[in-house]
């Protein structure tokens, strides 16, 4: 170990200072500081050392809180855009108006091409589509050359078409029932069972015999519309015995139970008709009315349900 | 001890002193920088990722896009004026190309200006450090952020060339007015792409991002030249220019935009564009989500409302007598009146021009949507339409014009009085419209009751709180002009009424929609009793206190209704014709009173009409006269203007009135009951209005 002593004198002190050891020290550390300003030798290994912990680093600051920002606004503009399409896509490929229906949020509608609209409207029986708009009416639609799409939204438990035009405008608004959309899914049935049993029929049920003498007392015309699907009725097995008429009408329509017996076997068979046919037949089947009874009686004559 | 080993021995201490202190610099430094980099903010890479956040844009009904939240138009370097690029340089580091993220000689003279000169503090941020805290940091000054700062500066320095530093730092500098990058910059102040800067402009757009604020070259003009003078001296002082290119430089002439800035055209359109949008997006959809937004705003309308407002409300603080501004221009709210003026698409809603206010950049308070001003007789309207439908009145009917008193069960006697104080004796209700009597409309809700009034603006599409008064007849619940405006189109367009919109489709970056307008229009008056009240409101501007839309020279068919509230605090004008509507009010934001230098009031009639006129004039420039439809049993008939009954040939003076062919034509009187017919009903707020 160097001993060290105290100068004395400032000679002794330059002589100190100005040796081997400290002139090294000096330039050493000129050198480093020149070397410094000359070549950022510092801030080159600081940020080397940087760049190789940056992976170890947060994500924080601006930049990245931007960045998650905008992932969430983008999942988030996902999810609307996934819920819509799904709504659109489930509009293109349902079979008929009910479906669609069936597949709308309430705060979720669907546009699909007037062409889809077209194809659904004929897909329904003509019986309801005509009750839904005029055929006539949607020709004149289709021949003004302006209907493009066709927006559907759900309104309470009906469906809302409305039919655009190129700027969006509503050329029609087109209210479905929840009536006329349960009318879609309906098919003409048969039940194992008697007219009582379904309470619909109870009040009105006639034989089979007077029913059908009143029904053939009506101009052909009148009696298409009595009974909409009397295919229906020519399937069915056994000897029609009895004849309910439903209390209820929905969506035009009244539905008319034909009680058959084959065998030991009780069946009844569903067909629909006309709310307004079957009114006046049922009034004269009450005898309150007559085949040549004008036909807008029908309401005036009807119970209230 | 001798003075010498005295000395010796103090120069020995410092000495030690010194080495200790930088000893304990050097540990402590140490210390703190690993500190500060355990928790520095990583940096992304490709350091491009910056500029990736798409942009939400939002474009006129006319396709331009007017505005761009978020995101950047970024631009490689090679589409970048070089002489911007070297007015950055010069300007803001312009050792750039030399150092390694940090200005020793500038940092230097910089710490020795701060700590030595008093007062003055200088920055050496280069401009990388200046990345480093546009992109991770807040704009906080404090000693640490700044060490922060240069620890990233160094790390995206060892990094990355300094081409991407500097096309980086040119992408996200900040311009102000909501311009970020100079690509938006240069097309937001100068119309032209980056790379077609020539020296003069890049000199200007190269100062402002040190005080966007400032800077700014609409509102501060002079600063920003003073500025450009700067970045020139600069760029010749570093060898970039010679001095004499750089006073060329100064002197050519600089093309700005026309004045969009801090007052786009439509800011307060936008403005009411980005509530409904974060209502229903949220904001961070909105701001970072990228939207395609479509609006149905027409620029060319928006810049006729602008104008027609600016100038209206010039020429009516010369009415009034001010001439006061600020040491800037500027105006001040409690001295000048404000505006708004809001036009609609009758046939559908869609909004194309919005102004809340004469100028944005000075307040952006809108409105055209935020303001209940009461609309005075502007609501009479929906009064005699109401009187018509429920009374089986027609416009032939006679009334009394004459000092009436409604006794209100509660409170005191209800007695409107007349505007001009003046009552004329029997007329016809059109005649009572178009001179807009208020004792006839008192009669009028007397035997109708106030709720028909009420449902009456309802069906409109009124949906301000409207208070169940006798008074609400003449305007004294408050409405903006943006339900004005549509409430009116829906007599326009025959009693269809279509929701007003400003929104006509969202989509988002990928162009899917997101959502779509639909224009529905949905009957809520009757056909023949609407065109009855457009008849009466046409004479309004044809004969009545609206006449000067036509003394000012606007001639297509149109139909109109004055507003002025009780000592002049608000006047209105709202009209249409069959495809457009507009509505105009004009008042003191505090409510106060206007009244010219001869103590007149500013009526509807004299406030805004004509700033109504001025815009319809020139919005409808060249359309051909299109009258309103007349529903099929509408009759139009010439009768009596006192009496009601059908003309002869000796009637002076008669008036054509429009007349359902179930009507006769007879004058059912309008008479008042003074019956307590509505004991129901309490008076609040019984306020006379024209």
């Amino acid at each position: 170990m160097i001993e060290w002593a105290e100068p004395k004198n400032f000679k002794d002190w330059s002589q100190r200072v100005l040796s081997l050891r400290p002139i090294l020290m000096t330039l050493l550390v000129c050198g480093v500081i020149v070397l410094e300003m000359r070549f950022d030798w510092v801030e080159r290994a600081l940020g080397a050392y940087l760049v190789s912990t940056n992976a170890a680093r947060p994500e924080s600051g601006t930049i990245w809180e931007k960045g998650r920002r905008t992932r969430t606004a983008q999942k988030t503009l996902e999810k609307i855009l996934t819920d819509r399409q799904a709504s659109e896509r489930e509009a293109r490929s349902a079979e008929t108006f009910s479906q669609i229906a069936a597949n709308l949020s309430a705060d979720q509608g669907a546009m699909v091409s007037a062409d889809r609209f077209r194809q659904l409207y004929l897909q329904m029986p003509p019986t309801v589509s005509r009750e839904v708009i005029s055929p006539f009416d949607l020709l004149a639609i289709v021949g003004s050359g302006s209907w493009r799409r066709t927006y559907f939204e759900k309104t309470g438990s009906g469906l809302t078409a409305y039919l655009l035009d190129g700027e969006n405008r509503v050329l029609r608004r087109i209210d479905i029932p929840s009536g006329a959309l349960r009318q879609l899914n309906r098919k003409d049935s048969v039940a194992a069972t008697i007219l009582e049993n379904l309470p619909n029929f109870k009040k009105r049920i006639y034989p089979a015999e007077r029913f059908f003498e009143a029904l053939a007392s009506f101009p052909e015309d009148i009696r298409r519309n009595m009974i909409l699907h009397p295919a229906t009725l020519l399937k069915s097995h056994g000897q029609i015995v009895r004849v309910g008429i439903s209390d209820e009408a929905v969506a035009g329509f009244i539905e008319m139970g034909f009680e058959s017996v084959d065998g030991a076997q009780h069946n009844v068979t569903l067909v629909q008709g006309h709310e307004w046919a079957v009114w006046r037949l049922r009034s004269h089947l009450e005898g309150k009315g007559s085949a040549s009874q004008p036909i807008k009686d029908y309401r005036e004559d009807r119970t209230p349900r | 001890m001798t003075p010498v080993t005295a000395i010796i021995r103090r120069l020995t201490g410092f000495f030690y002193l010194a080495l200790l202190v930088a000893g304990l610099a050097a540990v402590s430094t140490m210390g703190i920088f690993f500190m500060v980099v355990s928790d520095l903010p990583r940096v992304p890479h490709p350091l491009n990722r910056i500029i990736e956040t798409p942009p939400t844009e939002i474009y006129a009904a006319t396709g331009e896009r007017i505005m761009l939240l978020g995101g950047r138009e970024a631009v490689p370097l090679s589409r970048i004026s070089p002489l911007y690029i070297q007015a950055v340089i010069a300007t803001e580091d312009h050792r750039f190309w030399e150092h390694h993220g940090l200005d020793k000689l500038r940092t230097l003279k910089a710490l020795w200006i701060t700590l030595f000169e008093t007062g003055k503090i200088q920055g050496a941020s280069t401009i990388t450090q200046q990345l480093a805290k546009n992109l991770f940091f807040s704009y906080r000054r404090t000693y640490a952020r700044k060490l922060r700062e240069l620890l990233v500066a160094l790390q995206i320095e060892a990094r990355y060339s300094k081409q991407n530093i500097l096309e980086a730092y040119l992408n996200q500098i900040p311009f102000g007015i909501g311009a970020h990058g100079i690509e938006q910059a240069a097309r937001f102040f100068l119309g032209k792409p980056a790379l077609e800067l020539n020296l003069a402009e890049a000199a200007l757009l190269a100062g402002l991002p040190k005080s966007p604020t400032r800077y700014n070259p609409y509102r501060y003009f002079e600063r920003a030249r003073k500025r450009q003078k700067i970045v020139l001296a600069r760029m010749a002082a570093v060898g970039f220019i010679t001095p004499r290119e750089a006073q060329d430089a100064f002197q050519a002439q600089l093309n700005l935009q026309p004045r969009q800035a801090d007052s786009r055209p439509g800011s307060y359109f936008l403005d009411v564009v980005l509530n409904i949008l974060e209502e229903r997006y949220g904001p961070e959809v909105v701001f970072h989500g990228g939207l395609k937004v479509m609006t149905t705003l027409d620029p060319q309308l928006q810049a006729l409302a602008v104008d027609s407002i600016q100038s209206g409300l010039t020429r009516l603080d010369q009415i009034l007598g001010i001439s006061e501004r600020n040491d800037n221009g500027s105006i001040n709210s409690g001295v000048h009146p404000q505006g708004a003026l809001v036009a609609i698409q009758t046939n559908s809603g869609a909004v194309s021009a919005l102004v809340g206010g004469r100028d944005y950049s000075e307040t952006e308070y809108n409105r055209a949507v935020q303001n209940e001003r009461l609309p005075g007789s502007g609501f009479k309207p929906f009064l005699y339409y109401a009187a018509f439908e429920k009374l089986g009145l027609s416009p032939a009917s006679v009334a009394t014009d004459k000092m009436i008193t409604i006794p209100v069960a509660g409170a005191p006697d209800w007695t409107p009085r007349n505007f001009n104080r003046k009552y004329e004796g029997q007329m016809i209700l059109k005649r009572a419209l178009m001179k807009s009597v208020n004792s006839v409309a008192a009669q009028l809700v007397e035997r109708s009751g106030p709720a028909v009034v009420v449902e009456t603006a309802r069906r409109c599409g009124i949906e301000s709180p409207l208070k169940q008064v006798y008074s609400v007849a003449l305007g004294t619940s408050g409405v903006s002009p943006l339900e004005m405006a549509s409430a009116f189109a829906t007599f326009a367009t025959g009693g269809i009424r279509h929701v007003p919109f400003l929104i006509r489709r969202v989509e988002d970056s990928l162009g899917r929609i997101l959502e779509e307008q639909i224009v529905a229009g949905q009957r809520a008056l009757d056909a023949a009793i609407t065109y009855q009240v457009v008849d009466m409101m046409r004479s309004v501007i044809d004969e009545g206190t609206g006449a000067v839309v036509r003394r000012l020279g606007f001639s297509l068919p149109a139909a109109g209704k004055t507003g002025t509230t009780d000592d002049y605090r608000d006047a209105w004008f709202t009209g249409f014709t069959p495809n457009l509507g507009a509505a105009v009010w004009v008042g003191y934001d505090r409510g106060t009173g206007m009244r010219d230098k001869n103590g007149n009031g500013i009526t509807g009639g004299r406030g805004a009409a004509p700033i109504w006129a001025d815009f319809m004039i020139k919005a409808t420039a060249g359309e051909p006269p299109r009258e309103f439809s007349i529903p099929d049993d509408i009759r139009l008939e010439k009768v009596n203007p006192l009496s009601g009954t059908v003309a002869g040939a000796r009637t002076k003076q008669s008036i054509q009135v429009a007349l359902r062919t179930t009507e006769d034509g007879s004058n059912s009187p309008v008479y008042s009951t003074q019956a307590a017919g509505h004991s129901n009903i309490v008076e609040e707020d019984l306020s006379p209005a024209r």
